[in-house]
């Protein structure tokens, strides 16, 4: 709009980003969102990358949660001063593809021969998304998975729920003074897996958003039944990443038997509970369904050139065999190669490991999202608040969800 | 009175200006611009006049803002003045006990923000929270305290009490200490009560030290944002989406720069009015 804001933002953007490369490294700035044990992993990474040869050098930037990094993202190409190198939600992907700031990787070396699984990449996670230029690598990518308390789940002889009426005994059985059965954030994630099982989609094929029609009413009753009713699912205090973070201390402090969650922190509750941690599959009702999660790899095309290709050589390793068995391992999310996956089945790890198995088996039953840039507003602004409304606040089911269609409606 | 040297006043003022000029009017009146457009800082700012003050309003996001703040600000004022008051009355007293309680209390003011969010995060905890065990041990009904819309609101606002409760204390504390003991020993000859004694000598000497404790708290509380993100991120069904949490929403997580700016707007607008409301009720008792 005007040169002082531009300047302002330049001020703000370019922070603290300074580099400790080697003389003679070309360098890039990666701007990541995740701390705790993720971070540490991808730090070892990318000193794995720096060490690994003598022209490119990636210097990591923690930049707060996905949103926070989103923002800071935003700041930073108005401003002009984007890295070269990041990773977003993929909600915001089409989002910002149409904004023309994505870099498109199709013509860098080796882009479309990368050995990505279908369903992780560009082409399997948006319906259309292999008729867009490639935008967007997938990083850290994830699906929701229940995790059970192992041991309160052996005292009372109970196995994983397979069904929802399964899921709603289990949780009243679990549910006593100072413990709830089940918990599970009252989010868009979530509640579009329940759709995915009732047998709708959230958004149809041809790209109306139906909300799943009498499935989506079927899944938010369902919540509202296991809330209000059963009293036997808590849904935490907070909204976005914080409810999440509040679900897993819940977990960890065995004030809930069960949750729903990513695979994003399979090796974090497993490392930190006082208590076996057994992963399973989410149940089924009318069929088996999930939504993928996580984020993509962008670049971003408003970076300086000299950068671009340090930042694709380190897209190239984490895209290697190796690393992505060491980012998958290490943290919980799903290895997004095929040589990946088939490496650490042959070596037996997913028998030693059967926790890690949970999301991969089911990226068979899991639906794309559609490549619609505005999906994310639909999600935050007009759906998720109804969610909430309608278990939270006491508002009918259908009056929430026809007035989020057709809101949703009016946007398109 | 006039200088002798017309522009040393100026200059003295200058550096003060030059911040709030910096710091204050010009992103100000940035963010008045901002308004009128709609703009997500990625594709070009486009032209929508008052599209964004209508679609807060439309929305019905500028009324739920604004009731959501004057009911936390009336509870944290009212709160936090009782609160201090009555501590101030029962610890003005010369003993190491009354020292001691004095400065507990007062140590949560000076604890930050976020550690006293997470700290009543688990107070507060539906299934294992020391209130929740409190409220069991004594038969009362519990509640999931900021998991449940109609009770969220009033469980930050007394959070924001609990920690700014100390610091009305010190003040009202320091206000009772200026009134002179006399007048104490004037009314009890006349047979005064206790009751009558407070009624009709401490509250009335109290008043401009309530007024000041009054105003800082009303400030305070209107720019409460660290509880609200730490501990219930505007919900649950945005029923604790105060005013300040509200523009953070719309710039950060809806990528809304022109709704946002509309929101400060109105907030400026807001605190403006309030502000002379209160200078004309000042000016007009010292009139009186």
């Amino acid at each position: 709009m005007s040169f002082s804001r531009r300047a302002f933002l330049a001020l703000a953007a370019t922070g603290c980003a300074a580099s400790t490369a080697p003389p003679g490294r070309k360098t890039a700035p990666l701007w990541f969102t995740y701390g705790g044990k993720n971070r540490q992993v991808l730090e070892g990474l990318v000193k794995a990358f720096n060490l690994s040869q003598g022209e490119h050098w990636i210097t990591p930037i923690y930049q707060g949660d996905y949103f926070e990094g989103l923002a800071k993202l935003r700041t930073a190409i108005a401003a002009r001063r984007a890295p070269a190198l990041s990773h977003v939600v993929g909600e915001v992907v089409p989002y910002l593809a149409r904004a023309d700031v994505l870099e498109p990787l199709d013509d860098y070396p080796g882009a479309r021969q990368l050995d990505i699984v279908p369903a992780l990449g560009q082409a399997g996670s948006w319906t259309g998304g292999a008729e867009q230029r490639l935008v967007a690598l997938p990083f850290n990518r994830s699906t929701p998975i229940a995790y059970l308390n192992g041991k309160l789940f052996a005292e009372k002889k109970l196995a994983a729920p397979k069904t929802w009426d399964e899921l709603r005994a289990v949780a009243r059985a679990f549910t006593q003074e100072g413990r709830h059965g089940f918990g599970c954030p009252i989010d868009w994630w979530f509640w579009a897996a329940l759709v995915g099982q009732a047998g709708g989609d959230v958004v149809e094929p041809d790209g109306r958003v139906s909300l799943g029609g009498e499935a989506g009413e079927r899944a938010l009753d369902f919540w509202k039944t296991l809330v209000l009713e059963d009293k036997s699912m808590k849904p935490p205090p907070g909204r976005d990443y914080n409810a999440w973070e509040q679900t897993n201390q819940d977990f960890l402090g065995a004030r809930v038997a069960m949750i729903w969650t990513s695979t994003a922190f399979l090796k974090y509750l497993e490392e930190n509970a006082p208590f076996p941690v057994v992963a399973a599959p989410l149940p089924a009702e009318r069929r088996r369904a999930v939504p993928t999660g996580g984020t993509h790899w962008i670049m971003l095309r408003a970076a300086p050139a000299e950068q671009k290709p340090t930042a694709w050589a380190f897209l190239r390793f984490m895209h290697e065999t190796a690393n992505a068995i060491t980012w998958a391992t290490r943290t919980g999310y799903m290895p997004v190669t095929r040589a990946a996956i088939a490496q650490l089945e042959a070596e037996g790890y997913y028998l030693k490991h059967p926790n890690d198995r949970v999301a991969l088996d089911q990226l068979g039953v899991a639906r794309p999202w559609p490549w619609s840039p505005d999906l994310f507003r639909v999600q935050r602004e007009i759906v998720q608040p109804r969610l909430e409304g309608a278990v939270l606040g006491g508002k009918g089911t259908r009056q929430s969800l026809d007035e989020a269609r057709a809101l949703a409606t009016r946007w398109r | 009175m006039r200088p002798s040297r017309r522009f040393d006043p100026l200059w003295m003022l200058g550096p003060t200006l030059v911040l709030l000029v910096v710091f204050f009017f010009v992103p100000l009146l940035q963010a008045a611009k901002s308004s009128l457009y709609e703009w997500d800082l990625l594709t070009p700012p486009r032209y929508v006049g008052l599209d964004n003050y209508r679609a807060l309003i439309d929305s019905g996001e500028l009324g739920h803002a604004l009731g959501t703040t004057l009911i936390m600000s009336a509870v944290v004022v009212v709160g936090s003045m009782a609160l201090g008051l009555v501590l101030a009355l029962a610890l003005n007293r010369p003993t190491r006990f009354a020292g001691f309680v004095r400065s507990a209390v007062f140590s949560a003011y000076v604890v930050s923000w976020v550690s006293v969010a997470l700290l009543w995060l688990w107070v507060l905890d539906a299934d294992a929270g020391a209130l929740t065990a409190l409220c069991r041990a004594l038969h009362l009904p519990t509640t999931h305290w900021l998991g449940n819309p109609k009770s969220a609101l009033y469980a930050l606002s007394g959070v924001t009490i609990w920690k700014i409760a100390g610091y009305s204390m010190v003040l009202f504390l320091a206000g009772l200490q200026d009134i002179p003991r006399s007048l104490y020993e004037a009314a009890a000859l006349d047979g005064a009560g206790a009751w009558q004694r407070f009624v009709n000598v401490t509250w009335p000497l109290l008043r401009p030290t309530a007024a000041f404790v009054g105003t800082t708290s009303l400030i305070i509380s209107f720019q409460v944002f660290d509880v609200v993100r730490v501990m219930t991120q505007g919900g649950p069904v945005r029923s604790t989406s105060v005013f300040v949490y509200a523009i953070y929403e719309q710039v950060f997580l809806n990528l809304r720069v022109g709704r946002a700016s509309a929101l400060v707007v109105v907030f400026f607008v807001l605190l403006l009015g309030l502000t002379a409301l209160q200078l004309w009720a000042w000016r007009k008792k010292g009139a009186a």
